[in-house]
Formats: C-alpha cells, sequence, structure tokens
C-alpha cells in the first residue's frame, strides 16, 4: 500500500482554462481521503492525472517515493472506479473481474480462487455468469467495485461512485465501501459533490472550489471550522450573516449583528488566519441546528414562513429582517405553524467566523 | 372494422406474397418425371452441371461478408475514432454509396475497373502490358461490386457503437494494466461483434441476392442468373426451382435477422462523464490517418463520380481512352425534350406512384395491427410482411409470374402476365416492407394512451385512428412512401423479367442505352437516380424519427 503526494499539480486545457490549480496534498497509507466540491470544479481531473489519462500541466504525482507522473495508467497498478461503472458490455461479470487478472498473466486457478473471493467480498457471490445489463445499479456498481479491488491495487480511485444509485442503495453501497476499507485499508480518494457522502465516508477530506484546495481536514474540522466562507456555504446547513466587529475583550469578541442584535463569542471561534479588529466586517456562521426558537429574549425575530417535517427534525425557514435564516428543530419539539411570529436563539459556542 | 382490416390484410399478404411463393413451389413440384426431378438437377454437383451455381452464390456471399466486414469495420474505426482535418466530411462521403442507382451503379464499376475501364487502360499503358491485364472480370468483379457497396451494412452499425461507447470502458481497461493491443484485442474490437454479427446477416442475404454485378461481370453460376436463364429458356420449371431454394435461404436469414434485432445491444450507459478525448498528438499519425482516410473516400466515390462525368460525355465518344473524349450538356436536354428519353421516366414515375399507393395502404395497415393488437399468427403476419424485404427481386418476379400466369380472384379474373399491371403490382409487393418498417418505428413512438385518451373522450376506433394516431404517424408514412417511391423508379432486377415493351421503364431503358454504348444517355439517368435517391435520404432523414435501425435504411436502397 501506497502513501500518494501530489506537488503543485496544475492542469490548464485549452478552452476551459486552468481547472486544477497547484494541488498539493499528501494522502496517508491507507487514508481514506474525499475530494469534495461542486460540480466542474475540477475533481474528476485531479483523479485522471491520479490514474494517468491526464498530463499534469504542472507539477508531480508520488507514489510513496515514485514519481509516477509520465507513468502509463496501465503500469500504475491503480483501482479506478467509475461514475457510469464501465463495465465491458460483452464479458460476463466474472471475465470482467478478471479482467485485470488476465492481462498480468495470472494462472486460472488463481484468477477464479481471486474473482470468487472478490464476489464475496461484495456479496454478490452468485452474479458470476451474468451478464452485465442483467444486473442493476447497485451491482453493477458493486461489480466495478470488485473488478477495481481485486487487482489488489496500490490506490482506489472512486469517481461519484454513487451518483447514479438511489437514495436507500446508496446509503447501503456507503456501509459496504466502509466495511471494505475497513477490512482491507486500501489508500482510497474518493470524489464526491455530495457533502453527506464525504462526511460520512471520510477520514480526510479536500474542499475544492474553482481548482484550488479551499480546506483539508477531518469532516469534524471542515464542518465545525469552516476555513472560508465558501466552505461555510458549502459545508452544512450553515446561516451565513454579515456583521461589524465592535469590541474586542478578552478572548472575546463582540459582533453588531443586522437587526441591532449584538452577540459576543469567543475569539478563537473562528477560521484560520482571521483577523479580527474593531470595526471590521465579518461572516457570522450561524448552523442551523444552532438556532433555537424561543418565545422571548430571542437574539432575532421574525415569521415562520415555511416547515418541513422529516420525522427526526422540523426544518423551518424563518423571515427577518435582514433575510431568511434556516432552522432545524428537534422533530419533537412543538408544532408551528406558518405565519407565526417567533424568537431566534443562538448557542453562542455554534458560533463560527469567516471572512466578511 | 378491427375485423374487417385484419382480415383484408391476410387477404392481400396471401394473394400478393405468400400465395405467389406457394405458386412457384407448386410449379417446381408439378410436371412429368415426379415432384422432385428438378430438384436432383439443381443439386448435381458434377463440374459443369447446375448445382455450380449454387456453390458459386454462397463462395461469393462468404468472400463478399469478408471483404465488406473488413471494409466496412476498418472504416469505422478509422473514421470514429481520431480526429484529422476534412473528418466530417469523409464521414458523410463514405455513405455515398447508399445513392448507387441499382443498374448504372453497377454499370460505373464495370466502366472503372473491368475490360476496357479506365484503370485496366491507365494500368497496361503504365506498365507497358497487353491491354486488359488489369482489367476484373467475373467472380472478383462481382466481390469488389459487393464490398464497395454493402460495407455500410457493418459500417454504420459499427460506427454508431463506437460513437456511443464512451471512452470509460478503455480507460479502464488500461487502469487494470492492459496494454494498447490487449485493450484493441480484448475491448474495443470484440464490443463491435453486434454490428459484425447483423452487417454479416445483411450482407449474406443481398450477395445471396445480387443478380446486376454477376450479369455485368458475365457470372453465370449463381442462382439469381440461373433463374433468369432457366426462365429465358422457357424452362419455368426449374426458375422455380432455384428460386424457392433461393426463398428458402433468404427466409432463413430473415428469420436470423429479426431474431438477431430483439437481441439486446450492448448499449454502454452514458450517464455523465462520458467525453471523448482521442486526440492524435504525433504529426506523423495524425498525417498518416489523414491520407489513408482521405484515399479511401474518394475511393469510395469514384463509382458515383464516374456516373456524374459520363453524363456530360457525347454518347459513342468514349472508345479506346481511359475517358471519354467529348462533353457536352446535351443528355440532360435531351432528357426532357426527346420523347425517346422522356418517356421511360414517365413510365416508371407513373408506375411506382401506383405501387406507392398500395404500399402505403398495407404498410401502414400492417404496423397499426401488429403494433396494436392482439391476435393469434401475429409472428407469422410480420414474417410474411418483411418476407419481400428478404427475398431477391428475381425471385419476387418468378412468384408474380407463376402466380398470376392464370386468371384469380387476385388478379380480378384476368391474365396479368403481359400487361401494364405487373411491373406496378411488383413494385407494391418488393417495396410495401419499405412503408411498413417506418410506420413502424413512428408508431413504436405513440404511446397507446394517446388513443385511450381519444377513445375516451367518445372517439370512435376509426375517429380515433383518423383524427390522432394518422397525423402523428404522417412523417413516417411520407419517409418510407418516398424510399418506396424511388426505389420503385430504379427497380430493375425484377422489373426486367416482367416489363412489357409497350411501357418500357426507366431501369431497362439504361439498360437498352448501355447495350448501345451510349454511356452518356444511360449516365445522365443514372444522374437523375443519385439525385432521387439522395433527395430522398435527405428528406426522410430530416422526417423520420430516429430509431430505425441503421441496417435497414441502408438496405432500403439496394443494388441487387
Ligand atoms: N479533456 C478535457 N478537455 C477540455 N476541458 C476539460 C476536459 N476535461 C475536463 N475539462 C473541463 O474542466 C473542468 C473541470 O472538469 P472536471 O474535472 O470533470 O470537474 P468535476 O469532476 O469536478 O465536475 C470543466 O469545466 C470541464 O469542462
Ligand atoms: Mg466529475
Amino acid at each position: 500500500m501506497t502513501a500518494l503526494t501530489l506537488e503543485g499539480l496544475s492542469k490548464t486545457f485549452q478552452r476551459a482554462g486552468t481547472v486544477v490549480d497547484s494541488i498539493t496534498l499528501r494522502i496517508e497509507n491507507g487514508e481514506f481521503f474525499t475530494l469534495l466540491g461542486p460540480s466542474g470544479c475540477g475533481k474528476s481531473t485531479i483523479l485522471r492525472i491520479i490514474a494517468g489519462f491526464e498530463e499534469p500541466s504542472g507539477g508531480r504525482v508520488l507514489f510513496d517515493h515514485r514519481d509516477v507522473t509520465r507513468e502509463a495508467p496501465n503500469r500504475r497498478g491503480v483501482g479506478l472506479v467509475f461514475q457510469n461503472y464501465a463495465l465491458f458490455p460483452h464479458l460476463s461479470v466474472a471475465r470482467n473481474i478478471a479482467f485485470g487478472l488476465e492481462v498480468r498473466g495470472l494462472s486460472t486457478a488463481e484468477i477464479d480462487r481471486r474473482v470468487s473471493g472478490a464476489l464475496d467480498q461484495v456479496q454478490l457471490p452468485t452474479a458470476g455468469g451474468a451478464r452485465v445489463d442483467q444486473l442493476s445499479g447497485g451491482q453493477q456498481q458493486r461489480v466495478a467495485l470488485a473488478r477495481a479491488l481485486v487487482i489488489r491495487p496500490e490506490l482506489l480511485l472512486l469517481d461519484e461512485p454513487l451518483s447514479n444509485l438511489d437514495a436507500k442503495l446508496r446509503e447501503e453501497t456507503r456501509a459496504m465501501l466502509r466495511a471494505l476499507h475497513a477490512a482491507t485499508p486500501v489508500t482510497t480518494v474518493y470524489v464526491t459533490h455530495d457533502q453527506a457522502e464525504a462526511m460520512a465516508m471520510s477520514n480526510r477530506i479536500a474542499v475544492l472550489n474553482a481548482g484550488k484546495v479551499q480546506q483539508v481536514g477531518t469532516p469534524e474540522d471542515i464542518y465545525e471550522r469552516p476555513a472560508n466562507r465558501f466552505v461555510a456555504d458549502f459545508i452544512g446547513r450553515n446561516n451565513i450573516v454579515n456583521g461589524v466587529v465592535r469590541r474586542l475583550g478578552q478572548g472575546t469578541a463582540t459582533l453588531q449583528l443586522p437587526d441591532g442584535a449584538e452577540l459576543t463569542v469567543e475569539a478563537n471561534r473562528r477560521a484560520p488566519g482571521l483577523e479580527l479588529r474593531e470595526g471590521g466586517h465579518v461572516g457570522v456562521c450561524l448552523r442551523a441546528e444552532s438556532l433555537k426558537i424561543v418565545s422571548g429574549m430571542g437574539l432575532f425575530k421574525g415569521v415562520l414562513t415555511d416547515v418541513e417535517y422529516n420525522g427526526a427534525a422540523r426544518s423551518c425557514v424563518v423571515q427577518t429582517g435582514f433575510g431568511k435564516l434556516r432552522v432545524e428543530v428537534p422533530g419533537s419539539a412543538a408544532r408551528l405553524s406558518n405565519g407565526e411570529a417567533v424568537q431566534l436563539a443562538v448557542s453562542e459556542d455554534a458560533v463560527h467566523l469567516v471572512e466578511g | 372494422m378491427k375485423r374487417l382490416v385484419l382480415v383484408l390484410l391476410a387477404l392481400v399478404l396471401w394473394g400478393y406474397v405468400v400465395g405467389p411463393m406457394f405458386a412457384t413451389f407448386q410449379q417446381s413440384i408439378s410436371g412429368e418425371g415426379g415432384a422432385l426431378r428438378e430438384y436432383v438437377r439443381f443439386f448435381d454437383f458434377h463440374k459443369g452441371a447446375q448445382g455450380e451455381a449454387m456453390i458459386g452464390s454462397l463462395l461469393i456471399s462468404f468472400a463478399s461478408v469478408i471483404t465488406s466486414g473488413i471494409v466496412g469495420v476498418f472504416l469505422a474505426v478509422l473514421l470514429n475514432r481520431w480526429d484529422f482535418p476534412l473528418k466530417k466530411f469523409c464521414r458523410v462521403m463514405v455513405l455515398v454509396p447508399i445513392a448507387l442507382p441499382p443498374l448504372m451503379g453497377v454499370e460505373a464499376f464495370v466502366l472503372l475497373y473491368g475490360v476496357g475501364g479506365t484503370f485496366p487502360q491507365v494500368l497496361a499503358q503504365l506498365f507497358h502490358a497487353p491491354p486488359n491485364t488489369f482489367a476484373l472480370t467475373g467472380m472478383p468483379g462481382v466481390l469488389l461490386v459487393h464490398t464497395l457497396t454493402m460495407y455500410p451494412y457493418f459500417y454504420l452499425t459499427a460506427a454508431a457503437l463506437l460513437a456511443q461507447s464512451d471512452d470509460s470502458l478503455e480507460e479502464a481497461a488500461y487502469s487494470l494494466g492492459a496494454s494498447k493491443t490487449q485493450t484493441w484485442t480484448r475491448i474495443l474490437l470484440p464490443m463491435l461483434t453486434p454490428a459484425v454479427v447483423s452487417g454479416a446477416l445483411l450482407t449474406f442475404m443481398s450477395s445471396m441476392a445480387s443478380y446486376t454485378a454477376p450479369l455485368l461481370f458475365g457470372v453465370d453460376q449463381v442462382m439469381t442468373t440461373q433463374i433468369v436463364n432457366a426462365k429465358t429458356n422457357g424452362d419455368l420449371r426449374f426458375a422455380s426451382v432455384v428460386s424457392v431454394m433461393l426463398a428458402m435461404i433468404s427466409i432463413f436469414f430473415l428469420v436470423l435477422i429479426r431474431i438477431w434485432e430483439q437481441r439486446a445491444i450492448y448499449r454502454t450507459q452514458s450517464k455523465g462523464g462520458a467525453r471523448r478525448r482521442h486526440r492524435i498528438t504525433s504529426p506523423f499519425a495524425k498525417a498518416v490517418v489523414f491520407v489513408v482516410a482521405l484515399l479511401s473516400t474518394i475511393f469510395l466515390m469514384l463509382p458515383i463520380a464516374m456516373i456524374f462525368v459520363l453524363a456530360f460525355s457525347v454518347n459513342g465518344s468514349w472508345r479506346t481512352a481511359p475517358l471519354p473524349s467529348r462533353y457536352t450538356t446535351h443528355n440532360f436536354v435531351a432528357l426532357f425534350s426527346d420523347p425517346r428519353s422522356w418517356e421511360p421516366i414517365r413510365n416508371s414515375i407513373e408506375m411506382s406512384a401506383i405501387a406507392v399507393i398500395g404500399t402505403v395502404l398495407l404498410g401502414v395497415a400492417c404496423a397499426y395491427v401488429l403494433a396494436r393488437m392482439r391476435f393469434r399468427g401475429k409472428a407469422a403476419v410480420d414474417i410474411a410482411m418483411m418476407l419481400p424485404w428478404a427475398l431477391p427481386g428475381t425471385v419476387v418476379a418468378i412468384n408474380l409470374i407463376t402466380a398470376f400466369a392464370n386468371a384469380s380472384v387476385f388478379s380480378f379474373g384476368k391474365v396479368l402476365i403481359g400487361t401494364f399491371a405487373m411491373v406496378p403490382l411488383a413494385y407494391f409487393v418488393r417495396f410495401s416492407p419499405l412503408v411498413f418498417r417506418s410506420t413502424a418505428a413512428s408508431l413504436a413512438q405513440i404511446d397507446p394512451a394517446l388513443e385511450e385518451a381519444a377513445r375516451s373522450l367518445g372517439g370512435s376506433w376509426f375517429y380515433s385512428f383518423r383524427r390522432v394516431v394518422l397525423p402523428l404517424l404522417s412523417r413516417g408514412i411520407a419517409a418510407g412512401a418516398l424510399l418506396a417511391f424511388v426505389n420503385g423508379a430504379g427497380e430493375f432486377v425484377a422489373t426486367v423479367l416482367i416489363y412489357t415493351p409497350r411501357y418500357r421503364p426507366l431501369s431497362i431503358a439504361i439498360n437498352d442505352e448501355l447495350y448501345l454504348a451510349n454511356y452518356g444517355t444511360a449516365a445522365s439517368f443514372g444522374v437523375v437516380q443519385v439525385l432521387l435517391v439522395v433527395a430522398a435520404i435527405f428528406v426522410s432523414d430530416h422526417m423520420q424519427e430516429k430509431d430505425t435501425s441503421p441496417q435497414f435504411e441502408i438496405r432500403n436502397s439496394k443494388l441487387s
């Protein structure tokens, strides 16, 4: 198994311009690492550079200490799972999985053994003889995974592997991926635009935007301590309210919020590198679940305009004088109805500051 | 009303398609010497005996499958994988052979590559060899014509498969460790299997049916010429025997094709991320691909170009040079001003137009009935309807000759042989499947719920059909009718056996002019046919829903 290093990786296309912009990342041996970002931000391109299908315009790709930047894709020993699975339509399930072993010239007995092992691993022990188009989307997905894993890759790359599955299958496959990774912790780079998926799977996440890394960290880091407005907005259900720093105290900051509200928070609840100075503008992140609906003494006043009940929680939209705020309250809370005048309280330890 | 349509349909199919086939069978086993006497003759494989024809047909068909397959797949890969200058142009132009008209198209090959043709003359001069050292005659000539006119059966499906296959398959193979060669031999080429199988079936069937190419290259030992020769010698019984055998082979292939069509074709899911990225980076490779593509394209276009050149040549101005020596536009003027030229055109237009009315009625009724009604014997109706599509024109003609030698209900109590009616009847039978298929394709797009809605709103069945279904089908019907018309206007193979000199059709007029070496006049007729076919393909391309299979589109205009 292998640690992966990307050093100052860049890629410029003639028409699309620079889609990967000096990316430096180190992905540890056995780590489950996710590239997360909106569609078009260059995730697939990075993956394709790692796999060897695109040559970077600048920078290097290292597997451990081996520089593979110019190495042909079929010599890299990378397992790749495509968004559309890319199963060979003219081969049976078993022959699909056997493909990578056959080109390595393994003995038939060894191939059979490993193929059936791989089928067991992805919980399709009897599907070997089936034609690819006889399988459901979820099963095809698992065959693609088995095909990538059976070659015992140095590195497993997955490009939005769940995006063509329905919600329930997605959860199941997520669980299977986690279990597989726990059993054989192969270094994995996982690409997705879905933050929930990223949080659920990863040891660490790199959030990307427009070809640049915005933040690298554990799911908790990224969720609780977003490095900038983009990450705060992209992850979780954040309300970002514009505020002005009124006073700086002993490790605290008092913020002037719209509508005349004032809020004092610990000054270290801020994005790394963000400087606070009196009179400066900041973005105040208020996560939906850190806002509470109270009957009086709230920080903000507003009117309830929409409620969505999903069992565990109620997601509410509150129209305030400075815009809409999203609020999430437990499903067991009292029933709320549209048009109700409400007040919102903020638990101060859930506030996070980003640039203004 | 529905019942009535069904009964009428069965009657028509029986009377003009299946019945005549049985009449031929009847004819083949009746007469002196026992039922099998002529069959024994047919299967006599001694040297110089009749059995050679079947062997010849089978051999030429196998060979055609192989050569057309190689050319078709090669071109599909060449023109669909890499980017090079003029790629779009080449991709359009390699399909031009589809527009080759029936008789003149084959003659163009003879004039290019046959005895006294352009290339043999040029090569003989170049190498100071005796004339015709390099001329193609006999089987090789037929093989060349088949190859260069039937490769589209392979090309179109292979190109479609390559176009829809997305690069991730290839990348998957590479990332699993396969080399370039392994990716080609294990993934890319095997994926073309569906194209190869359907192309092979169609090519084999068309080669068995081919008549004009053997005729013009002087090959007697194939079944189609065997039929015509027997008929010309007045041996109608033996002609029937060969027709029956040829029909059985064709039906066998028709059934294979229908089964194959119903199989699921490999489809790669192309949701998201499917991009095509083949860029050739080496300038040398790029130049090679470009030159090969351009040369192939030019080579394939030569016959059509030849027709256009000849159309402007003065009749009789071609003696011993590679090309005619004098040129004029007179041939085209004569086409419309000289009654001798205009009359065959008018005759063909009339006869084909009459036939088209029939093809539309039968084709639409049959498509509708098969798509919307449940009844026993559906498969039989389907096969009966597609039968004339598979049958060689020669066989269709023999069937009609044997069936309508005597007065019957279906000929309204008249003997049809030797009358004007035979030719439109043959066109009607041969080209109804075109309207049928094109209508069926449109019909498959129409949700049955539309009709149900119309009926639930109070419309009668016929009213719903007329006001809802028919308008939605009109484009498919028109496309099919147009193809039927164009094919009828140029038909040669069946026509030559049944026309009456009083109503000389276009293809026969071309044949006569070629006999007189009036290449200018013959080719100007040919140009008219080419333009008609191109117009028809163009129009139907714009009218038709895009779900008829490409092989079918191609076989719509066949040279045989
Ligand atoms: N081979 C290519 N040629 C030109 N542009 C490309 C190519 N591959 C990707 N791009 C462009 O690069 C950008 C990023 O693409 P991609 O990496 O697929 O994004 P993501 O996977 O994050 O959605 C897009 O604008 C895309 O159009
Ligand atoms: Mg992508």
